[in-house]
């Protein structure tokens, strides 16, 4: 069958205000649009802690990509953006199928064996504020950081009062690591967090087809 | 790149630019003496250092306060509680506020007494707290803020209809003092919490806004105060001024004054937090470490801030406007108007408010756009001040009621979250700043010009600094509504090829889709995955660009990005087919906005997986 082609979404966590650069080069590359997220990074730095910054302030940037684009956007934009050194940001692709109405049957192409995933991306979602315990748990258990993204939850009924309805804050984190750390990693924020409990949030991962500027890759 | 870095190359950028151009004004045109220049020169420096420590305390300290307690007031359930709990908070944060009983003890003197400064400052703080109320009870009611405002400037315009100018200048000057250093950002950051708490699809319109309704309170309360007690013109002169001589001793001198008030200012709101704190928060001891920190930092901040403002900053702005009152009236005018485009970007508050509005829309509202019309607003201000200090003739209202009528009219017309952006930003103008650097040049500028009067001129500068950004940030907002992309899209399906499809593995047990859609839909594409089986999602705010939908704003050359929902959704592997077909094949849906959905193979674990298989699963 030769090797499957796998469409991916491309995603870039960088400092803030570098979302509009990235896009800007992946249009260059042949990229059709994108979608930019803000999101908070962790910091390893005692003296920092100390002080009380426990965060950095990123954008996350998704670009919908085909195989061949994905390769292209990895090769551009680390260049671009000097992924390549330390502390500049990551890049990664998750392999997503653009959904279309016109094809009856729809299945996926890929498995979690194929030897291109060398890495796999958690998506930990939390009540707000839980965020920091979750990458805590993660580091304890080998992962590098984290970035974490603020939303909220729908479709749940929420509290209400006052004619209001008050919606849950959410935060998910999403954590890069290598596939043979995952289940640790996982295992970890699972029983640290007690997501067993329900209600006390949802993690899930998914599979990274390539990778671009990961710390853990350098050594 | 730390966050702490970040904010003092934030800082550091909005600063050189005002050094530079006393400097270059120094050398040019002026003569300073050395002392002042020196003192200038170690107040730039101290007000790097001071303004940064302060908005990392505040990100540390006010940021979650400002939550917890909004979140506190949303949850009260009784309108009657609410009423009181905000009343309250305004009415705290407001009587002390350092720069209200200066304020008060000027209208005393001016007024010969008749107005006693207690009277004023207790006043004001219950038109503030009363705004506060209204203001939230608004929120939460999602009543929109233009009608709101239409109606609360449509009663200071006749209001002040009956009242002598000087006492208009007094009123809208006590709304400038009341926005201090401190309270713009806790109010801020209430207003930020209490939008999140409550969400709907207004949470980012309702974010912004209440600093705009809280500096009503005072107009609205001097106006009354001035037409109840009949008092209607101010006299006597402002004090003789005296240039402080030395580097060091005047800044050391100021420190212990500065300190008290900073304390005073800070108390109340740390305080009524502590109190909730033990009763009711009972936050983790980690966090509240942090916002203890933050407090301190945001204490020690202020105390550098304020004393680089006053003992660095005051003089040289008073020589400057002295001087060059004396040489040349079009270059006062000229270099007010330079002057006003970039003082305004040290002010803390702007600081504040920029981070907010990156926070709130997602980065849709570019930062640097917002700050340049703000510039342009606060340096017209200036200018027109001065034109009003060189000729007599020229009346503060002329500005200010026309300013007012005509922000209250486009707001009906501009972008529903650029109105509470807009009127925000009067009472974030209006800082320390300007209360300080911009007034002591327009006192100098008064004190040269003989037909001049110190204190009624004076008092107009802030009004004006207040008004200004109001109608030019609502003059961006409706050119915003305008340009605003054309939400109907055709939906860029790329066909796929459909050879490429063997079966899936077992070992993924659940689908995650994401779909991505104009802001505003989420909430229907929920409703649509629920019915088609879903359970539940988590939404996230950004902003896009597709293809065809990039508008480019003329002159600034800045790229407007259309905000977009992220759905977030994980489903069971058999029926996110089904979810997703439901959610593209909705005509509503796709007529109206972009949809696209993106479906990858997760390993999930939720609730009801046992922890053996969490092991085994990967």
């Amino acid at each position: 069958m030769g090797v499957i082609k796998i469409d991916t979404i491309f995603f870039t966590i960088v400092d803030r205000g570098k979302a509009n650069a990235v896009l800007r080069k992946a249009k260059e590359c042949g990229a059709s649009g994108g979608t930019i997220l803000l999101g908070e990074g962790t910091v390893q730095s005692k003296l920092l802690d100390f002080l009380g910054v426990t965060e950095t302030r990123k954008e996350i940037v998704l670009i919908p990509a085909s195989d061949e684009l994905d390769g292209n956007l990895h090769e551009q934009i680390s260049e671009a953006l000097k992924l390549s050194r330390r502390n500049k940001g990551i890049a990664f692709s998750v392999p997503f199928k653009r959904w279309t109405l016109n094809e009856s049957v729809q299945e996926h192409n890929i498995s979690l064996d194929d030897e291109r995933f060398t890495h796999c991306c958690i998506f930990t979602i939390v009540e707000k504020g839980r965020g920091m315990d979750c990458i805590k748990a993660a580091r304890a258990a080998g992962a590098r950081g984290g970035t974490i993204i603020h939303g909220h939850g729908a479709g749940v009924p929420a509290d209400y009062y006052f004619h209001l309805a008050i919606e849950p804050q959410k935060e998910t984190i999403l954590i890069v690591a290598r596939k043979e750390k995952t289940a640790s990693i996982k295992k970890k924020i699972y029983t640290d967090l007690e997501l067993d409990k329900p209600g006390n949030g949802i993690i899930f991962t998914l599979p990274v087809s390539r990778t671009s500027g990961l710390y853990e890759d350098r050594d | 790149m730390s966050l702490l870095l970040d904010k003092a190359k934030e800082v550091t950028k909005t600063l050189v630019p005002v050094v530079v151009l006393v400097l270059i004004i120094c050398f040019t045109i002026v003569d300073v003496s050395a002392d002042v220049l020196v003192r200038f020169l170690v107040g730039s420096v101290l007000l790097l250092i001071g303004l940064t420590i302060f908005l990392w305390g505040v990100d540390l300290a006010m940021n979650p306060i400002g939550e917890y307690m909004s979140r506190e007031v949303a949850t009260s359930k009784s309108p009657v509680k609410i009423a009181l709990l905000s009343f309250l908070l305004g009415f705290l944060i407001t009587v002390a506020e350092p720069d209200l009983l200066i304020l008060g003890n000027q209208v005393e003197e001016a007024s010969g007494g008749t107005l006693n400064s207690f009277l004023i400052v207790y006043m004001v703080s219950i038109g503030v707290g009363v705004m506060i109320s209204l203001g939230i009870f608004r929120l939460l009611r999602d009543r929109p803020l233009n009608r709101f405002m239409a109606v609360t400037y449509g009663l200071i315009l006749i209001m002040g209809c009956f009242i002598s100018q000087e006492f208009l200048a007094i009123a809208f000057d006590s709304s400038g003092a009341t926005t201090g250093a401190l309270t713009t950002p806790f109010v801020l950051a209430l207003s930020l919490g209490l939008s999140t708490v409550k969400g709907g699809r207004y949470e980012e319109e309702n974010s912004f806004g209440l600093v705009g309704i809280m500096s009503a309170g005072p107009i609205l309360s001097v106006m009354a105060l001035s037409i109840i007690s009949g008092q209607n013109n101010i006299r006597g002169e402002a004090g003789e001024y005296i240039f402080k001589k030395g580097v060091i001793g005047p800044i050391m001198e100021a420190i212990p004054n500065i300190f008290i008030e900073s304390l005073i200012a800070l108390l109340p709101i740390t305080v009524l937090f502590f109190i909730y704190n033990f009763t009711k928060f009972k936050i983790k001891k980690g966090e509240m470490v942090n916002i203890i920190k933050g407090i301190t930092f945001s204490l020690l901040g202020l105390v550098i801030f304020l004393t680089a403002v006053n003992s660095g900053f005051m003089d040289m702005g008073r020589i400057i406007g002295m001087e060059l009152a004396k040489m040349s009236h079009g270059l006062l005018i000229a270099i007010g108007f330079v002057l006003g485009l970039i003082v305004v970007l040290v002010e803390p508050a702007v600081h504040v408010l920029g981070s907010q509005i990156e926070e709130v829309t997602g980065g849709y509202i570019p930062i640097n756009l917002i700050r340049m019309t703000l510039s342009l607003g606060v340096g017209t201000a200036i200018a027109l001040s001065m034109v009003r200090i060189v000729v007599p003739q020229v009346k503060l209202w002329y500005f200010i009621l026309p300013a007012f009528a005509v922000a209250v009219l486009l707001s009906f017309k501009s972008n529903p979250i650029f109105v509470g952006i807009a009127y925000d930003a009067g009472g974030v103008a209006s800082g320390p700043m300007t209360a300080t650097f911009v007034l002591a040049l327009a006192q100098g500028a008064a004190s040269s010009i003989e037909t001049a009067d110190v204190l009624v001129d004076g008092f107009g500068v802030i009004a004006m600094v207040a008004t200004a950004p109001v109608l030019s940030l609502m003059v961006l907002g409706t050119i915003f509504q305008r340009k605003k992309v054309v939400e109907l899209g055709h939906v860029g399906e790329v066909a796929e090829s459909a050879d490429a499809f063997p079966v899936a593995l077992s070992d993924f047990n659940h689908d995650c889709l994401f779909v991505v859609v104009n802001r505003g839909y989420a909430e229907y594409v929920v409703e649509l995955a629920r019915k088609a089986g879903a359970t539940g999602a988590t939404i996230f705010h950004g902003r896009g660009t597709g293809d065809h939908q990039t508008v480019l704003l003329p002159l600034v050359n800045i790229e407007l990005q259309p905000e977009k929902e992220i759905i977030c959704l994980i489903t069971d592997i058999d029926i996110s087919a089904n979810v997703a077909n439901t959610i593209l094949n909705d005509a509503q849906l796709v007529e109206k906005t972009e949809v696209a959905v993106y479906v990858s193979p997760t390993v999930a674990l939720i609730k009801d997986v046992s922890l053996s298989e969490c092991s085994s699963a990967v």
